[in-house]
């Protein structure tokens, strides 16, 4: 069934259809209405879960990780200063392999004070164990809510997720979203049975102990093993789900016009969307120019870049949020993944910041870029800050 | 470089004493760092603390696991833990005990010294710790320091702790030890049980430690298995349950921090294995039938 | 028929050989907590002593599932524990936190006022020593007037704690939740029947047990016991309970002097003449004002 929906009811209604056991959340701008499409789910009787209206953020989170740690599948969203003040409760969810799925509808974080989109707010939870994955359209993310639920909970994985989605641009825009069958969903996700952890007087546990040195480092390990066999993971769901409902988002990342590519531009978010039509445009003006979509932002995606790199002359980077004295964060990966497979020129650009939109003027200018630094084998400056009054990019 | 590791209790200022030397040998002219055993501390559960000198700026950031020197603070420690573990051939034992050092049996045949510290800080400090009591007998043990940058050390660091009044006794403690220090060699031959440890791969490990009771080689883990840490060596005080004035009221089965005081068919029992020698049981015993013994 | 000392089981499912100070109130308090909840019981722990000398990892000295997370978030854990239970079908589980004075008054008191209000069904205990224990003796909003701690020291410009505990059980009557009551572990019939009524309730109960630290009170292990009866009798800690809208006082104070409670502890050694007077007159308003209420809720 196909509806007209805003990002955030694709997300609300995607936690409906995985028949969330539990959501505890706390309203923020711009998530806000996922809240209260899932208030009304269940208060109409159609999602049979628990609903804890918390006191804050850091609290919705704590309550999804102690529900989980129970042995339910919990579901919680955020943005921005909300994602920020849940920092350390992020922590216990990656290592307590805890499968909670968590939209995010990614915010700047201040100061100033804003609401509109960057990707400040999840970038510096990077290491706290959480997988991500970055959406294009509304459509997208109603489907990796579902698909998250089934990539969390594999017995390889049990990792929590972050399914990401820009401010505005998704979540209070309609488009069109074709809403699977319940009973489809149900095939496709099972019910959550975890073995590894439960709170159940018959079956005691002591779960989140105090831990001396000698235990610590194996359980980093753990986390980082479950991140590695997550990749596979994501390819096999994504497959899966391809098969059974028509949509193929082609895994870790999507390539999108790269045969033959000279210069090949990584965008993540929505402004893969824009991208793509000026792709289009310079490959009909005979420009030998590709796209790559990068949707998993962990794990990332390396063997992915290294033979990406292996096929291209230059490689231009967007990101929508900033290192401060490094790079942007995408750009920083990319960089790293290929290390040592290629000595290919390599350019970041950040535009975009604080939710400022991101034109296909913007867009070109780093197509450009990137041509130039294939032919001439070099780059100016790594890093390029794309209208920013006082800078020249 | 010498390296010293000291054994003591939760309370008993191990790190304070560690502290102190590593502050005299700094008066010397030396470079010189102490730290602790990094863990959680309780009142009465062995500790460690350690201290490394040297002429020059130390770079080493380890803990110490085969020191020149071990300063043993409380004399039960001895009999409960190899104390000498991994101790240098030609370093030295230096412990708190009424024995002489020939009298003493350690792992292996070391230059040993020992010092009734017990009593030395019951008689100048009025109070069983003997942190500073020991540096003076390592002051004369090792000759390393001089007993007067010992006094030096105790005054910067328990002045600055616990006030210069109180500094000045715990001087007056070291310098007692220093004149009644008795230095010879220990026996050696004494096989101490290795204590095993569980330390699974992170394949067996449970996923982020969600743990279900279990045995494993090294005993019980998991929900309930704190039965395998047996608490009973921390006691100083033991109490005593005369079975005829007991009137079996429940006051001392209830009060007991540790639960180790159990209903039996032959009235109440005490677990020595986990009793920690509080004592509330004897205070609160309405019957009085509850003694403290040493 | 009030639960009586004979009526608890053998069994303890806070075990020995947990690492506790010797003459730890807190240890009393899980043990008997423990005995009376029973084995159908999941346990919430924030970062406190409990946490640490209850288990070290691969060791653990409670029976029962156990839970930690963080320090601020006990009431909302449990809550998160209990609603997940409810969605299993296990509504007869009890779940209870187990945090210390720091971890309720200061960083908790947000969670706990959320679960209060939404009148979340779990039993929150708060067990009050006083201090950040863990730590190493710090103060806390539920530290005492006057007394020593490490972050308030005694220097010859300030001398200890400058202001009152803070009245957390008030705070929580206020939420107007099913049950509030204070206790403690010296009074062990009035600590029972506590224990069993939060049991037996729904919805949001809070009980707080003064639960003295002779580490941090610079106290004789063996009278652990012994000044917690101190504090009731001097009217430092009043035994009350609410329920139902009204607040009965359990125990009447002697009303000894103050500094009858206070000889014994290290952590008040230093108090000045003055400074014990303006302690007794907080201490006869505490009471005052605990004594209008439970007369004007009857």
């Amino acid at each position: 069934m196909m509806r007209m929906v805003t990002g955030n009811y694709a997300v609300a209604y995607g936690a409906l259809l995985s028949r969330v056991d539990l959501i505890a959340a706390y309203p923020i701008t711009p998530q806000t209405f996922i809240v209260e499409h899932a208030s009304e789910f269940v208060n109409d009787g159609l999602l049979d879960a628990e609903f804890m209206r918390v006191e804050s953020e850091h609290s919705a989170m704590s309550a999804c990780v102690a529900a989980s740690a129970t042995g339910v599948r919990a579901f919680t969203a955020t943005a921005s200063q909300g994602l920020a003040l849940m920092h350390e409760v992020l922590f216990i969810a990656g290592a307590g392999h805890l499968p909670i799925v968590m939209p995010v509808v990614n915010r700047t974080v201040a100061s100033p004070i804003g609401i509109w989109a960057e990707h400040n707010d999840t970038m510096p939870q990077r290491d706290t164990g959480w997988m991500q994955v970055y959406c294009e359209d509304n459509q997208e993310v109603l489907d990796m809510v579902i698909q998250a639920y089934k990539i969390a909970e594999n017995k390889k994985v049990l990792l929590p997720i972050m399914v990401n989605l820009d401010a505005f641009i998704l979540s209070h825009t309609v488009e069109p979203v074709n809403f699977p069958e319940q009973s489809k969903v149900d095939k496709f996700l099972p019910r959550y049975k975890p073995e590894h952890v439960h709170l159940s007087p018959d079956d005691p546990m002591t779960v989140g102990s105090f831990a001396p040195p000698e235990y610590i480092q194996e359980v980093r390990y753990q986390t980082e093993e479950s991140m590695l066999n997550a990749k596979k993971v994501i390819q096999e769901v994504n497959d899966e789900f391809a098969k059974m409902f028509g949509r193929n988002y082609h895994g870790m990342v999507e390539e999108y016009r790269t045969e033959g590519a000279d210069a090949i531009l990584v965008t993540i978010g929505t402004v893969t969307s824009t991208a793509r039509e000026v792709i289009d445009e310079y490959r009909a003006k005979g420009k030998k120019v590709g796209l790559v979509k990068l949707r998993f932002f962990r794990p990332f995606p390396i063997e992915q870049f290294i033979d990406i790199a292996k096929r291209t002359k230059a490689i231009g980077v967007y990101d929508r949020s900033i290192s401060f004295g490094s790079g942007g964060p995408s750009f920083i990966e990319v960089k790293s993944a290929i290390y040592g497979h290629t000595s290919i020129p390599m350019i970041n650009f950040l535009a975009g910041l604080g939710g400022r939109d991101v034109m296909s003027d913007d867009i070109e200018l780093m197509l450009d870029k990137t041509l130039e630094a294939a032919k001439t084998g070099k780059v100016e400056k790594d890093v390029v800050w794309i209208g920013t009054r006082g800078v020249t990019p | 470089m010498y390296e010293v590791r000291f054994h003591g209790r939760g309370g008993q200022g191990a790190v304070m004493a560690a502290q102190s030397l590593a502050d005299a040998a700094f008066i010397e002219g030396n470079y010189a760092v102490a730290f602790p055993y990094f863990g959680a501390e309780r009142r009465g559960a062995p500790v460690l603390a350690f201290a490394r000198v040297d002429a020059n700026k130390i770079y080493r950031k380890t803990q110490i696991y085969k020191p020149d020197y071990v300063i043993v603070l409380d004399d039960k420690l001895i009999d409960l833990i190899n104390v000498a573990e991994g101790l240098s051939k030609d370093g030295m034992a230096i412990l708190n005990s009424t024995k002489k050092p020939e009298e003493i049996q350690l792992e292996n045949e070391v230059r040993t010294a020992t010092v009734d510290a017990t009593t030395i800080a019951l008689d100048v400090l009025g109070v069983p710790i003997t942190n500073s009591v020991m540096l003076g007998a390592f002051a004369k043990a090792t000759g390393l320091v001089k007993i007067e940058s010992i006094e030096k050390g105790i005054m910067d660091i328990f002045g600055a702790r616990i006030g210069e009044r109180i500094a000045k006794k715990n001087a007056k403690a070291a310098r007692t030890a220093y004149e009644r220090t008795a230095i010879g060699t220990c026996k050696g031959g004494r096989i101490f049980k290795k204590e095993k440890k569980w330390l699974p791969t992170y394949k067996e490990l449970p996923l982020g430690l969600a743990t279900r009771a279990m045995k494993t080689d090294a005993g019980l883990v998991g929900p309930g298995s704190f039965v395998e840490n047996k608490t009973g060596s921390w006691r100083t005080f033991k109490p005593i349950i005369d079975k005829e004035k007991c009137i079996e009221c429940l006051f001392c089965w209830f009060y007991c921090p540790e639960g180790c005081i159990s209903r039996t068919s032959n009235g109440l029992k005490i677990d020595y294995d986990y009793c920690k020698g509080c004592g509330i049981c004897a205070n609160e015993c309405p019957a009085n039938a509850i003694e403290m013994v040493r | 028929m009030s639960l009586k000392i004979k009526d608890l089981p053998e069994e303890n499912l806070f075990t020995k050989g947990h690492t506790a100070c010797p003459g730890c109130g807190g240890a009393i308090m899980a043990k008997i907590a423990m005995k009376v909840f029973g084995k159908n019981t999941c346990a919430y722990f924030p970062a406190n002593c409990l946490l640490v000398f209850g288990g070290t990892y691969p060791l653990n000295a409670f029976k029962v599932p156990y839970l930690h997370v963080l320090f601020e978030n006990s009431a909302v854990c449990a809550a998160g524990i209990k609603r997940a239970l409810n969605k299993l079908g296990k509504e007869d589980v009890n779940v209870v936190a187990f945090a210390g004075d720091g971890g309720t008054a200061d960083i908790g008191i947000q969670a706990l006022s959320g679960a209060a209000e939404r009148n979340e069904d779990i039993i929150y205990i708060c067990y009050d020593n006083e201090a950040y224990m863990n730590t190493g003796i710090q103060r806390s909003g539920s530290t005492p007037f006057g007394a020593w701690t490490t972050t308030t020291p005694v220097g010859s410009k300030i001398a200890g704690k400058e202001r009152f505990k803070k009245d957390v059980p008030r705070i929580m009557i206020a939420h107007d939740v099913p049950y509030v009551a204070t206790a403690s572990i010296s009074y062990p019939l009035d600590l029972l029947k506590k224990l069993e009524k939060v049991k037996n309730m729904k919805g949001f109960r809070y009980l707080q047990i003064f639960a003295p630290c002779p580490t941090g009170w610079r106290l004789d292990p063996s009278k652990t016991v012994e000044i917690g009866k101190l504090a009731v009798e001097s009217g430092m800690w009043t035994l009350y309970e609410f329920e139902n809208g009204k607040m009965t006082i359990n125990k009447k104070p002697k009303m000894i002097p103050v500094r009858e409670y206070l000889k014994p502890q290290g952590r008040f050694r230093h108090l000045t003449d003055e400074q014990i007077d303006i302690l007794q007159e907080l201490v006869k308003k505490k009471w005052e004002r605990d004594l209008a209420m439970a007369e004007s809720t009857h």
